[in-house]
């Protein structure tokens, strides 16, 4: 599978088991399924919800400007 | 071969390294240390044991300083070298990123939590905590993280501003909540046995807790998880136990001919405070013919205190006043050790298992000696 292709996030990817037996799973699940998007305002820095189709802009101040969020997906590196 | 016995004075200046105005003579090392032709050097434990000396002048957690005294410079070195890269500690190893709005980028941050030095309780970090495996071919390598090689730490800090603030108040750790990220922000997430082994006082924990991880802004968040897993400083530094393991050779003074009055009051001003000291002359030393002394009965006379202190910058021996009358040296065998822990060991047990793990190379040295004859 390549590595672009996309995935709905399932949690966390890190699991280790605890003396051999009982997984363990951090599970931080988000808004994901509602299909409401956050953006940020450019102008106000408000965190800004859209639906699909609804007009790009803030709500609070009215900019047209809206940035996209950092990836959801868990990103891992190594502490070298 | 005729065997001649070597003088005291011979023994004394083989254990010398000489250090003139320009130069310095007898460094090296021979191929047979403390071996010398015409005469009976067989290796003897009993005798390494008479000769073998370690004297403690600092002995605290955080540093240490010894002197090993009798063996040659390549078990001094060794270690050292062991002390550097072969004693284990834990550190980060990865970082999963969840959300980093700081300023500081993922890697830049991934790479400043791994060099963070933690520490925890001595039995589960000894006894407990094993090495992380290789994980079978086609096997993800998770697959290998159990309780006793895996440590999972968490970092949750979103920066909010601070309505209690004064007004006008310019200084960021005052006007926002986590305006600073510090390793105290970092929690502990033990999982099966650890909650046995690093509990209450024994907590994984940051050996600093005001180390300085991130700065952040009200609005700017860092979500993240970690594992640590037990490493050896030749494979990364942020697993090497110490901040500096080195040693250096004990200065030696030799005063020749006596330095009297206020040469002796320039002679002692050459060398660091407290190497030379300034004494009375006494009626028998002025008393004895040929000592140099006679008719200064009274006088002060530069004599050597402590030369440990000495840095050996060789002032005195730019002055003419003191030409013969002093000769500077290193003792050979004399090694000063200073070791400085990260805090995951006391710096004296950090010594005290590079001779352990030099035992531990003999070991398995002999044992592939023996195989090789085989």
């Amino acid at each position: 599978m390549s590595r672009e292709q996309y995935q709905i996030p399932t949690g966390s990817q890190q699991t280790f088991a605890a003396g051999g037996s009982n997984t363990v799973a951090t599970s931080t699940n988000r808004e994901f399924e509602t299909g409401i998007m956050h953006y940020t305002c450019g102008d106000c820095a408000a965190r800004v919800p859209l639906e699909k189709g609804a007009a790009i802009r803030c709500q609070k101040c009215g900019a047209r400007v809206l940035y996209k969020e950092r990836t959801k997906r868990m990103v891992q590196f190594e502490a070298r | 071969m005729p065997r001649k016995q070597p003088t005291e004075e011979d023994l004394e200046r083989r254990k010398i390294v000489s250090v003139n105005a320009e130069t310095v003579t007898d460094v090296t090392s021979t191929d047979f240390p403390g071996n010398w032709p015409g005469e009976n050097h067989a290796w003897d434990i009993e005798k390494v044991i008479r000769d073998t000396k370690i004297e403690f002048h600092q002995n605290e957690p955080a540093e240490a300083s010894f002197s090993l005294i009798g063996v040659d410079a390549s078990i001094a070195n060794a270690f050292r070298r062991i002390m550097i890269a072969d004693i284990p500690t834990i550190a980060i190893e990865k970082v999963f990123i969840d959300n980093n709005t700081s300023v500081i980028q993922d890697e830049v941050l991934a790479h400043r939590l791994g060099l963070i030095p933690f520490t925890g309780g001595r039995e589960g970090l000894d006894n407990f905590m094993r090495w992380l495996p290789k994980p079978k071919d086609n096997e993800p390598i998770e697959s290998t993280y159990f309780d006793y090689n895996t440590i999972s730490l968490e970092l949750k800090v979103t920066c909010t501003d601070n309505p209690d603030a004064a007004p006008g108040e310019k200084d960021p750790r005052k006007l926002y909540n986590h305006g600073h990220v510090y390793a105290k922000d970092i929690v502990f997430a033990p999982v099966g046995r650890q909650v046995k082994y690093f509990a209450g006082e024994d907590a994984i924990r940051p050996v600093n807790p005001d180390i300085l991880i991130a700065k952040l802004r009200p609005g700017q968040q860092i979500e993240l998880s970690m594992i640590m897993h037990k490493g050896v400083g030749s494979d990364h530094a942020k697993f090497s136990p110490v901040a500096t393991a080195s040693y250096r050779l004990l200065p030696t003074i030799t005063i020749l001919q006596p330095i009297l009055g206020r040469d002796a009051e320039k002679f002692a001003k050459c060398f660091p405070e407290g190497v030379i000291g300034l004494a009375k002359v006494t009626k028998e030393e002025a008393a004895r013919q040929g000592s140099g002394y006679e008719g200064h009965a009274g006088e002060l006379k530069a004599v050597v205190v402590n030369p440990m202190l000495d840095t050996v910058s060789r002032e005195c021996l730019r002055h003419g006043e003191f030409k013969d009358k002093v000769r500077l040296g290193r003792k050979r065998d004399h090694f000063i050790f200073n070791v400085e822990s990260t805090g995951q060991w006391e710096s004296d047990a950090i010594f005290l298992a590079s001779i352990a793990h030099l035992k531990e190379k003999a070991r398995k040295l002999e044992q592939q000696v023996v195989d090789m004859v085989r």
